[in-house]
């Protein structure tokens, strides 16, 4: 009796050491910065992997975007790496410029991860040569939202609205306006997001596909420039500032039309009183060669540090989640209207939802779909600088500059810019 | 007569639309802190029912008890050891005056020009190096020595009774002693407004703070202000009962010591 | 009361030790006493300002990405004058300077010299509601900034409503109009805190010089230009460096409102510093160069401004 009593101890207790050497407890600490999606999303993954793996657990710090990226980058480039997290999200246009500017900072994965089940343009963003940083998470696939009922007003069908041009969509807009003196979107000079897209529809970018500055001569975006004009001139174009600003002229139903990212589905939903009222198009199309009716805006993706002791935990979690756990995709749509870039999660039953507040459509299989048709481009590392030389541009081709003269300007400052 | 009259009314006129002028932004912080964000976005200029809802929001996203605490406990330490350390060299600034040590005062005056960003990365290199990232002690330490506020008590002590430091010192009281028995009592006005100016200054700090803080639980409500204002979605009514919660420590802090805060501000610029 | 004893004091032989500073003794007590008082202040302003601003001077003589550096001499200075950016906020904070600093201060001084009227009836109540907006936390007042002079914001519907405008202001996506919103905002946070500065050095002018200047029948306006304006001379001088050099390294205030835009019309130095360093692919070398562009004026200016202040 004793005998067995000792022995039952003795084997519990070498039970225990064996688990603690095999499998301590491990905490993995994440940055991510929006407390209503990624944050919720990767706290989802979190509980899903500790009901599996019960000696991990995952932490997620909170920190506005622009700081995260500056602790990033003051930390990398201090060399103080101890008080980074073991994952951290970074958004697509900026991962290369990480990647590029601290070689060695985070973990290849391409020997542990299957990349041809994610969306080949996310893939692309986080390549170097023939390594492969990160796991894609959500993508920014576009469409064009719209009211039924102002476009209806107007005098217009879903039909009118469905694989379109930009310069129909512009003629459209002067319609709505006289007939129901709403403006068909909300614009922010200062954020050329819808520049970026009409340009990724067409399977251009600011740098050709070998990151070289391509301005100048660059067609798609020559138009882009040249509808943005139109849109201003013409009046259809509300002017806002800043995000809430622009997303305010869509909850109020000051605007028609906003045409972005999928992430703006919760957004677009805030306001109940419009339920019903809206429909999802495919982006409208460019003229120039090459041109598509689907596009891009954001994204973002989860990136392991290397200097982190949880290194290969880390990995393991964000595989097994990420890049197989179809269930989790199909949750994290339903309730924070994350559309992911796996491409496996479209097959799922979310996504054949009929959305009430769209009048019945089935938003996210249509998502699903034309995220696979996003256009490859190389974002390279100077999205922001790109972004700011064409910024500071905008008002003198609203003034009336030629839009040559204003291309070659802003080749001109960004290649200044990035010498 | 009449002329005068009418001067004295467009005093008041002017008074009270810069009065208005300067209030207006925290009415509309505390009627936006109640309604929703569609209201806050369409204008609305009355208060709403939203409060509790915003508040309770609020608080379910962050441990407003937490974030509290941190800020008052950087403030208030900070203030403290400010006021020591730059009252103390003031006072001997002023007190011991000699050629070498107005040189040095010359200097530190000139490092009121260098910009915070100048100064962020080789600051965040030292911290790492001393072990300190992700500390309150961080966040704390090259704010104590405030050029500005060593300025304001030389400027203070030039009018303090220097034959009471003579008369102190003829008794056979110690230095030290002098300046805790004798200046501070007597310069209480000027420590009050000088706390009031650090604390406000030190209350309201996003940036240092921004950077080297890293940890959840040591966040101050800055941080957690901005980054409410930049999620995807940002929910207005939360963000104004935040930037109402924030407001509320500086303003009680001026409240409480006002009267000696206007004495205090009045001995330093003469 | 005890003005007269002081007077009697000061005027009573001092210390005789203190006169002969050479008498070795007193002169080593009064020199080490003087070095404890100043030197806790003197070595924490040493370690976190100096010696970071000197390690900065070596960064920028590199350039490169990230930890990507190579030393590039006086490379980064050659490439500032060809950095179209550069050039414009540099002006964008010349502009700031011009306007905003001596609007700033001729508004306080107004206020305050209001305030000082003699029997003017809620005094503390106007003092109080024009120090207040000094009390807010930067983040939080460029969130209410901004909400509040959006397009559709409070302001522009109060504009519309009076009648005052029939279209509403781009407040913030117009570069002109732009400018004058952070013009507005910072002339709102900071008035009543200068004022505060005038005010506390007008309890000291002698009142009796305004009651014989009343009685000779000098005016409102000029007894503030040609008593209060210079007596408080050397508090005005004060305020301005102070205000410069705010302006000369502005950045909450841009950096949360309009983050510099449109089209850089808001930019400021401090603002491209904080884009080197963290928005684009970071370069901390270039970055500290525009750092010390910022040292370099704020020197000269403040030369100036005592200069002007003694020759007159």
């Amino acid at each position: 009796m004793t005998h067995a009593m000792v022995k039952g101890i003795v084997a519990t207790a070498v039970g225990f050491s064996m688990a603690g050497a095999v499998a301590q407890a491990t905490e993995l600490s994440v940055w991510a910065w929006d407390p209503n999606f990624n944050v919720a999303i990767m706290n989802e993954a979190g509980e899903r992997y500790t009901a599996m793996h019960s000696d991990v657990t995952v932490k997620v710090e909170d920190t506005a975007k622009d700081s995260l990226e500056q602790k990033l980058h003051t930390s990398l480039a201090s060399g103080m790496t101890k008080t980074l997290p073991d994952i951290v999200l970074i958004e697509d246009y900026n991962a290369q410029k990480y990647l590029q500017a601290y070689p060695g900072a985070f973990a290849a994965m391409e020997k542990v991860v299957d990349y041809s089940s994610f969306a080949p343009y996310k893939v692309d963003v986080m390549t170097i040569g023939d390594s492969v940083y990160g796991i894609p998470f959500d993508t920014g696939v576009t469409g064009m939202y719209y009211r039924t009922d102002i476009l209806a007003d107007a005098g217009f069908t879903a039909e009118d609205l469905q694989d379109i041009t930009w310069e129909r969509f512009i003629e459209i807009g002067k319609v709505v306006k006289e007939k129901t003196g709403k403006e068909m979107l909300g614009n922010d000079p200062n954020d050329p997001g819808l520049i970026r897209v009409m340009m990724q529809s067409a399977g251009s970018w600011y740098f050709d596909k070998d990151g070289n500055v391509d301005i100048k001569n660059n067609a798609a975006l020559k138009e882009s420039l040249e509808l943005i004009r139109d849109m201003t001139k013409s009046g259809i174009a509300r002017p806002t500032m800043g995000w809430s600003e622009w997303v305010g002229t869509v909850n109020s139903g000051q605007v028609a039309s906003i045409t972005t990212g999928v992430w703006i589905t919760g957004s677009v939903k805030s306001n109940p009183d419009q339920s019903g009222l809206w429909a999802v198009a495919p982006t409208p199309r460019l003229t120039v060669e090459g041109a598509t009716q689907t596009s891009n805006l954001g994204g973002s993706s989860w990136y392991v540090l290397n200097s982190s002791e949880n290194k290969d935990a880390a990995i393991a979690f964000l595989n097994e989640i990420y890049t197989q756990d179809k269930e989790f995709y199909q949750k994290i749509l339903v309730d924070r209207g994350a559309v992911g870039s796996y491409l496996g999660a479209g097959e799922g039953a979310a996504y054949q939802t009929e959305d009430a507040f769209f009048a019945g459509q089935k938003v996210y299989s249509d998502f699903s779909d034309w995220t696979a048709q996003i256009p490859k481009v190389n974002y390279g590392m100077y999205t922001y600088e790109a972004d700011a030389a064409l910024s500071a541009q905008l008002p003198a081709l609203l003034q009336g500059t030629d839009v040559d003269t204003v291309l070659e300007r802003i080749e001109q400052q960004l290649k200044n810019q990035i010498q | 007569m009449n002329k005068h009259k009418f001067s004295r009314l467009a005093l008041y006129v002017f008074l009270s639309i810069s009065a208005f002028v300067s209030l207006f932004p925290f009415y509309w912080m505390l009627v936006s802190s109640t309604n929703s964000t569609a209201d806050i976005n369409s204008g609305k200029l009355s208060f709403g029912s939203s409060l509790m809802e915003n508040l309770t929001k609020l608080n379910t996203q962050v441990d407003l008890g937490l974030v509290f605490y941190n800020t008052s406990k950087i403030a208030i330490l900070s203030t403290v050891f400010t006021l020591i350390i730059s009252s103390m060299a003031g006072y001997g600034f002023e007190v011991y005056k000699s050629r070498n040590r107005d040189k040095v005062y010359n200097a530190l005056l000139l490092t009121m020009m260098i910009p915070f960003a100048a100064l962020m990365i080789p600051l965040f290199t030292m911290m790492a190096k001393a072990n300190l990232l992700d500390t309150h002690f961080a966040v704390m330490l090259p704010t104590i020595a405030s050029v500005f506020i060593v300025f304001y008590f030389r400027q203070c002590t030039k009018v303090f009774p220097k034959e009471l430091i003579d008369a102190a010192r003829v008794d056979g009281v110690k230095e030290w002693r002098i300046f805790v028995f004798v200046y501070w009592p007597v310069m209480r006005s000027t420590y009050a407004a000088a706390f009031i100016i650090v604390f406000m200054t030190s209350w309201n700090a996003f940036l240092w703070p921004l950077i080297v803080l890293q940890s959840a639980e040591l966040k101050t409500i800055n941080l957690v202000l901005s980054s409410l204002s930049s999620a995807y979605f940002p929910d207005f009514g939360v963000i104004m009962v935040g930037t109402v919660v924030a407001t509320i420590p500086t303003l009680a802090v001026f409240f409480a010591m006002q009267k000696q805060f206007v004495a205090g501000m009045t001995g330093s610029v003469k | 009361m005890s003005s007269s004893v002081s007077q009697q004091l000061s005027s009573a032989p001092e210390n005789p030790k203190k006169k002969q500073g050479s008498h070795g003794s007193f002169h080593r007590f009064y020199d080490i006493n003087g070095w404890t008082f100043v030197g806790g202040a003197v070595a924490l302003v040493a370690l976190f300002m100096i010696y970071p601003i000197l390690n900065s001077l070596w960064l920028s003589l590199h350039s490169g990405r990230g930890i990507v550096t190579e030393f590039v001499g006086f490379g980064n200075i050659t490439r500032l004058f060809n950095d179209p950016v550069f050039i414009k906020a540099l002006s964008n904070t010349f502009i700031f300077l011009i306007i905003q600093v001596p609007a700033m201060i001729l508004l306080s001084l107004a206020l305050s010299s209001c305030l000082n009227t003699p029997n003017l009836r809620f005094r503390g109540l106007f003092r109080l509601a024009i120090f207040l907006p000094c009390v807010t936390s930067l983040v939080a007042y460029s969130i209410l900034f901004k909400s509040m002079f959006s397009y559709e914001g409070i302001i522009n519907a109060s504009l519309l409503w009076t009648g005052i405008i029939s279209d509403p202001i781009p407040w913030l996506t117009d570069p002109f109009w732009a400018k004058v919103t952070i013009i507005l905002a910072i002339t709102w946070r900071w008035t009543g805190y200068n004022m505060i500065f005038y005010l506390s050095a007008m309890q000291n002018i002698d009142k009796s010089i305004y009651e014989a200047a009343r009685l000779e029948g000098v005016g409102a306006i000029k007894q503030f230009f040609y008593i209060t304006v210079p007596l408080l001379k050397p508090v005005i001088l004060f305020t301005t460096v102070m205000s410069t050099i705010g302006t000369l390294q502005l950045f909450d205030e841009v950096m949360n409102i309009t983050q510099g835009g449109p089209a850089d019309s808001t930019m400021t130095l401090s603002m491209y510093i904080y884009n080197l360093s963290f928005k684009f692919v970071p370069n901390f070398g270039y970055a500290a160069t525009v750092s010390y562009v910022i040292v370099f004026f704020a020197a000269i200016l403040a030369l100036l401004q005592f200069k002007m202040a003694k020759d007159k």
